[in-house]
């Protein structure tokens, strides 16, 4: 359904050159950038692409039609598009946007933005007052090349947040190609070279610092398009996946030194089952069978079941694609944006899938697969999905998707962007069950709380924005109650700090201020 | 094929009775045997042609001229002096290399009885094929495989025209019997292999409509289920295809796998079991049984994968088993044995192309 007041399209200008950006944006973001209690939009545009491109390019960022869009929710369920006075319209003409982090990356509590694209990525810095600033040069977290989903996270637990930049592939129009025989279609990653991710750390100065060869990140050269973040191994650093396009998939262990290990096949997490690399693209790391470990669900192209990676504990997964029903829900369809959420409130945590092909002509190769697919939402009955009504089965282009709850109805919503439309609003219908959110205060760990691992009713959380598919979605950690109408919550900050609320009523929003010692 | 032929053949002497040369024509063939020798083939050929000329019914004369002629590659200009020797003289391999130079240049048909004269299956087999007898022609490649039976040519050959006589077959079923079963799967067969789905669909469903008692249809349109990730239809018709052939280790392999693919590992590893015994170690369904086992019964899992791998050795699928033993393994807390069998599985993997 449409959203009141937002009048955005993702204008991403595909060209007869196919060439390789068009068909990869865009992100959007679920926030509350004034602090009003109302979930405000943030959207990524892409940009106007020529044909042929020049270089450097010119995506016509200024035009505003080509703007990335700031929505702010009013109080009676419509948005306003805040945007100019916001100081987030022009992106820069050569950059052809991609995605969306957000986090209080300087802990004044007001959420910051960062944007990335191809081309330099830009860092807003949230004033307190409605505006915000361009600090990227300030900051030094412009990157370069390709950019794609992004996160802000503490990986060294010293309470500022750090951010992970995910790059996609060394593409320039000078290098681009088509692929397809008589119909010239985009051309897979692997025609392209690889390139590693960036990890900044925040020098809680204002600036970042690039330490992705210190830290061992930049070692490991791929086609990152998702990211996410769990503590899977507890042992109290935080770790990063990313969601590679056919290329192995990363797993970076966190050793709590400054540096990552790089373990993914070692621990059973980059290949399919059948040991076949995945066209990762979206990815989400929670606990999807409530026994208490970060699992990971990653969205993927046709002919390849989105790919469970179940953590097994003791430091390794199993991948479990078919255990969990994805090898019958996602058969012939393209995800992108995902998210583990729980929907109906009733204590496990359903997907949420956005779907649509790469190619904008994929039925001419194979007609059994559509460009344009409805979401997919699976139904989680005790680790077992079974497909649920998304509640439209229009088609899409699906490409981002945030999640969070944007009526503060107690029942999660989803936000999804698709290529050349407006964004789509799949609004939860409720029901009968109890919930709670949450919203983590950090004193000693990072303000936002990300990396924190909560425990609600025997169902855990790990605190962060990230995930998905270029997306930033609701940092308000959300637990369906059942029938439950109260709750204990355990939650191990990431400073160490453990702390304990029991009896907590149900249906509320409930702010947690981090206790100062265990 | 028929140039391997033709370098056989160029030795060959016809052993024939020729009425006697006139010595200037005998002058001439030695000078043009010797022109051969010194691998002067034009002079050969213009000794020949001279040769000819003085004695224009032998057919010896006339054989070495079209021989020569053929050998340089010009078999326009060996057919008249063939034809010629052909009359004169009924030699095998007269009628050898009138049939190759004919072949040579199209003219299939016409070769036809001369290469049969000369028994010369392989090269018969192509003119009647090109002929549009693919019967005829895989009668005769199987012949000529019999004495050469790695002849790489020769086995293209039989397999080219064994498509040419399963195209002509369905050709005829489907003029013959448009609406019937067979004709039905028969285009449900064509429509699979090309990718197009709905219409294989379609012609099974009108197959089983026709006919369902008939074996195979089930499986077959659960197939194209399958190829499109329609599991939940693919085990309707493999359920339905194994209780009309409980013995088929196929059928109960498809059921089991489409059970697999949709999570119904219990089930699903029922089926595969039966599978398995009716057609013991089956590299596929081990590896499929094992995948339904793993969670359920690692321990069984772990012995379906150690199978496939005693197996198959360092294939694709030896590799995925090893993988799947290493995640078993590193469940089971084995970790030196999954630190192994991720060795195997990384060794075979950097040995593939």
């Amino acid at each position: 359904m449409p959203l009141k007041g937002v009048d955005f399209t993702l204008r991403n200008s595909p060209t007869p050159k196919k060439y390789l950006i068009e068909t990869m944006p865009g992100g959007v973001a679920l926030l509350d950038y004034n602090n009003d209690g109302l979930l405000d939009i943030f959207l990524v545009n892409a940009g106007r692409v020529l044909n042929p491109m020049t270089w450097p390019p010119d995506f016509a960022r200024r035009d505003p039609r080509y703007w990335n869009r700031l929505y702010r929710q009013n109080k009676d369920g419509t948005f306003t598009d805040v945007t100019e006075q916001a100081g987030l319209g022009k992106a820069g003409d050569t950059n052809y946007g991609m995605g969306v982090a957000v986090g209080d990356y300087d802990n004044d509590g007001f959420p910051d933005i960062y944007v990335t694209n191809f081309g330099k990525n830009i860092l807003y810095h949230n004033n307190g007052d409605g505006t915000f600033t361009d600090v990227t040069d300030k900051a030094g977290v412009a990157a370069g090349g390709w950019s794609t989903s992004a996160g802000f996270f503490d990986f060294d637990n010293d309470s500022r947040l750090d951010l992970f930049v995910t790059r996609y592939l060394d593409w320039t129009p000078a290098n681009s190609k088509t692929c397809g025989a008589e119909k010239p279609t985009y051309c897979p990653p692997g025609e392209f070279p690889a390139v590693s991710s960036i990890l900044y750390h925040n020098r809680g100065d204002g600036t970042f610092e690039d330490v992705s060869v210190a830290s061992g990140i930049a070692a490991k050269k791929g086609h990152g398009l998702g990211v996410a973040f769990a503590d899977y191994d507890g042992d109290g650093f935080t770790d990063i996946f990313v969601a590679n396009d056919v290329t192995n998939q990363f797993l970076f262990h966190n050793n709590g030194n400054g540096t990552f290990t790089e373990c993914a096949l070692d621990v059973g997490a980059a290949l399919t089952s059948d040991g076949k690399m995945l066209s990762g693209m979206g990815v989400v790391f929670q606990d999807y069978d409530n026994d208490g470990l970060p699992d990971l669900l990653i969205t993927q192209l046709p002919h390849q079941p989105y790919v469970v990676f179940h953590n097994e504990g003791q430091g390794g997964f199993t991948a479990q694609e078919l255990e969990t029903g994805f090898g019958a829900l996602s058969g012939t369809v393209s995800g992108w944006g995902v998210g583990l959420e729980d929907f109906t409130n009733d204590g496990w945590k359903d997907a949420f899938v956005v779907q649509g092909h790469v190619f904008d002509n994929v039925e001419i190769y194979d007609s059994s697969l559509q460009y344009r697919e409805p979401p997919l939402l699976a139904m989680n009955d005790h680790g077992h999905f079974k497909r649920g009504n998304a509640g439209s089965s229009v088609p899409l282009a699906g490409r981002g998707a945030a999640f969070g709850d944007l009526r503060n109805s107690g029942w999660m919503d989803v936000v999804a962007t698709s290529l050349g439309d407006p964004p789509q609003f799949f609004r939860n219908r409720g029901g009968q069950s109890h919930w709670l959110g949450i919203t983590l205060r950090g004193t000693k760990s990072n303000r936002d709380g990300f990396g924190a691992r909560v425990l609600v009713n025997g169902q855990v959380r790990f605190a962060t924005a990230a995930g998905s598919y270029l997306s930033s979605n609701d940092k308000r950690l959300h637990f369906g109650l059942g029938s439950a109408g109260q709750a204990n919550i355990e939650i191990v900050w990431p400073s160490g700090i453990h702390q304990v609320l029991q009896n907590v009523n149900a249906n509320q929003f409930i702010s947690i201020v981090e206790a100062q010692q265990p | 094929m028929i140039s391997a032929l033709l370098c056989l053949w160029l030795f060959a002497q016809t052993q024939s009775a020729d009425p006697p040369l006139p010595p200037e024509a005998v002058a001439l063939v030695r000078a043009a045997i010797d022109a051969e020798n010194r691998q002067d083939e034009d002079s050969a050929i213009a000794a020949f042609r001279k040769a000819s000329e003085l004695a224009p019914d032998s057919a010896l004369v006339l054989f070495r001229l079209g021989a020569a002629y053929m050998k340089k590659g010009r078999y326009a200009e060996a057919l008249p002096p063939l034809r010629h020797a052909a009359e004169i003289n009924p030699d095998p391999a007269i009628h050898q290399s009138l049939g190759f130079a004919l072949l040579a240049q199209g003219y299939s048909k016409e070769a036809i009885p001369h290469l049969e004269k000369a028994h010369q299956y392989g090269a018969l087999g192509i003119a009647l094929l090109q002929s549009g007898q693919p019967a005829e022609a895989v009668a005769n490649f199987q012949v000529a495989l019999a004495k050469n039976p790695n002849d790489p040519d020769l086995l293209f050959y039989l397999s080219k025209s064994s498509t040419a006589l399963a195209s002509q077959s369905l050709d005829k079923l489907l003029s013959l019997a448009p609406d019937s079963a067979r004709a039905h799967q028969a285009l449900g067969q064509h429509y699979f292999s090309l990718k197009m789905f709905p219409e294989a669909r379609k012609e099974y469903q009108r197959a089983l409509a026709i006919r369902p008692d008939l074996p195979g249809l089930r499986l077959e349109l659960g197939q194209v289920f399958a190829a499109t990730s329609q599991w939940e239809q693919a085990e309707e018709q493999f359920r339905g295809e194994a209780a009309m052939q409980p013995g088929d280790a196929e059928a109960a392999y498809r059921l089991g796998d489409a059970l697999l693919q949709q999570g119904k590992m219990k089930e699903a590893a029922g089926e595969l079991q039966r599978s398995n015994e009716l057609a013991p170690d089956m590299p596929e369904t081990l590896y499929a049984l094992g995948k339904s086992l793993t969670v359920s019964d690692p321990q069984s899992a772990a012995r379906a994968f150690q199978r496939i791998t005693e197996l198959e050795k360092a294939t694709p699928l030896a590799a995925q088993a090893y993988l799947a033993l290493a995640g078993i393994h590193r469940k089971l807390g084995q970790t030196d044995l999954a630190a192994r069998d991720m060795e195997r599985f990384r060794q075979i993997k950097s040995s593939m192309p």
